[in-house]
């Protein structure tokens, strides 16, 4: 064991001047700005986290102060947390506290233990008009089903099928805001942009038993 | 039923404490911390944050029961060092002291004199390796363990108090009575 060096008295006096303590006052003032930089940090801050094994494969969540702002399956960790940061323009920070509940309703809704969500959203960072027709989407009974069409006049814009589409396969957070109880005008799945394509969807909605129009092929 | 051995209940009962904990219970020595490795206000403010920050973002990985207040300190050394090379680039350097330690009753020239002197050995004391410098810091002003500045530095603890050995024999030498700075200040 090294012994400790002594140094000599005036040497150490000397020292000990250029080692002075801060004062009180420049302390508390360091501190002030500290909370104030935390805070305005954590006002930015996105948590994710993430079930590994689902019926739908393995399934993220993000979410800030104000709600859930993301969810997406069949996706690796780093492409989940690049398209959410990149959308939020936030740091994303890992917190198993921060998304436990969301990722518990989640799991529990999939295997079928849950029927509805009791989770705050943060549509925030979504044009005026996909939030309204996510709005829409929100209000679809579970087991039930609109088309593109029903939707667009929903929100008084019926010719804005298309448009609709678009913007329900631009869902940030699927399955908690059921963008899968949308079909085509022919019954059709028509389509689903989040992990396992059509067959989640036709698989969600079995699970909620609708009644399931024909695949068509 | 089969008995969890101690380590496994000590996990059980461990809980990691709120990050608002480590702020009010840190913040003030990691401070004092990076205002010694600094010596400029704004510069151990930044610092301050930066490391607050960076821990905050990482306390998710932290693994329950870890010493927090070293894995602050590692944050904080890191921290120093890359803003410490920051302006070692920009080639200004001034030591802010503490105006309370100034307004002792000193003469002008009392104060210009020891002014003078505490930027010399401050010089001295910068040429140390930065290790060196970090342990020498956190032995003798910050009171950590050499287990405590083992695991800031990332070294085992022989390391840790091989490196404030040296920087004590280094300042020695070089600042004693037969040290130029002391003697040529006298």
């Amino acid at each position: 064991m090294t012994p400790e060096f002594e140094l000599d008295d005036k040497v150490a006096k000397v020292l000990d001047a250029v080692y002075a303590a801060p004062s009180e006052r420049a302390t508390k003032q360091a501190q002030v700005k500290l909370r104030r930089a935390l805070m305005t940090a954590r006002g930015k801050m996105v948590y994710y986290g993430y079930a590994p094994k689902t019926r739908v494969g393995p399934l993220f969540v993000a979410v800030n102060d104000r709600g859930l702002v993301a969810l997406d399956f069949g996706l690796s960790e780093q492409e989940f947390v690049a398209r959410v940061a990149q959308r939020t323009k936030a740091t994303l920070v890992r917190s198993d506290d921060e998304t436990g509940e969301a990722l518990q309703q989640v799991q529990e809704y999939l295997a079928g233990r849950r029927t509805t969500f009791d989770l705050p959203l943060d549509m925030s960072t979504m044009s005026e008009f996909q939030r309204r027709v996510l709005n829409i989407a929100l209000k679809i009974p579970r087991g039930k089903v609109l088309t593109y069409g029903d939707v667009a006049k929903a929100i008084g814009k019926p010719q804005a099928s298309r448009a609709v589409g678009q913007a329900l396969g631009h869902n940030p957070v699927p399955i908690v805001i059921p963008c899968h109880r949308v079909l085509g005008a022919d019954g059709s799945l028509h389509g689903y942009s989040a992990g396992g394509g059509l067959q989640t969807k036709a698989w969600l909605l079995q699970l909620e038993g609708a009644v399931l129009p024909k695949m068509s092929e | 039923m089969p008995v969890g051995s101690i380590e496994t209940i000590n996990r059980r009962v461990m809980v990691k404490p709120d990050f608002e904990e480590l702020v009010e219970r840190h913040s003030a020595e990691i401070f004092a911390y990076v205002w010694r490795m600094l010596r400029e206000t704004n510069d151990a403010e930044d610092c301050l944050q930066e490391t607050f920050l960076r821990a905050f973002r990482s306390y998710s990985r932290v693994r329950t029961g870890t010493n927090y207040r070293a894995w602050l300190y590692k944050i904080a050394t890191n921290t120093a060092r890359s803003q410490w090379k920051r302006r070692k680039r920009s080639e200004t350097y001034t030591i802010d002291l503490d105006p309370e330690m100034q307004a002792d009753g000193a003469s002008v020239i009392d104060r210009v004199e020891q002014k003078t002197l505490l930027v010399a050995v401050a010089r001295a004391v910068e040429e140390l390796p930065e290790q060196q410098r970090a342990a020498l810091i956190m032995r003798k002003y910050q009171e950590l363990s050499y287990a405590e500045i083992a695991a800031a530095l990332e070294c085992n603890e022989a390391a840790a108090r091989a490196n404030v050995y040296q920087a004590v024999k280094k300042l020695q030498t070089r600042l004693g009575v037969n040290g130029h700075v002391l003697r040529s200040a006298a």
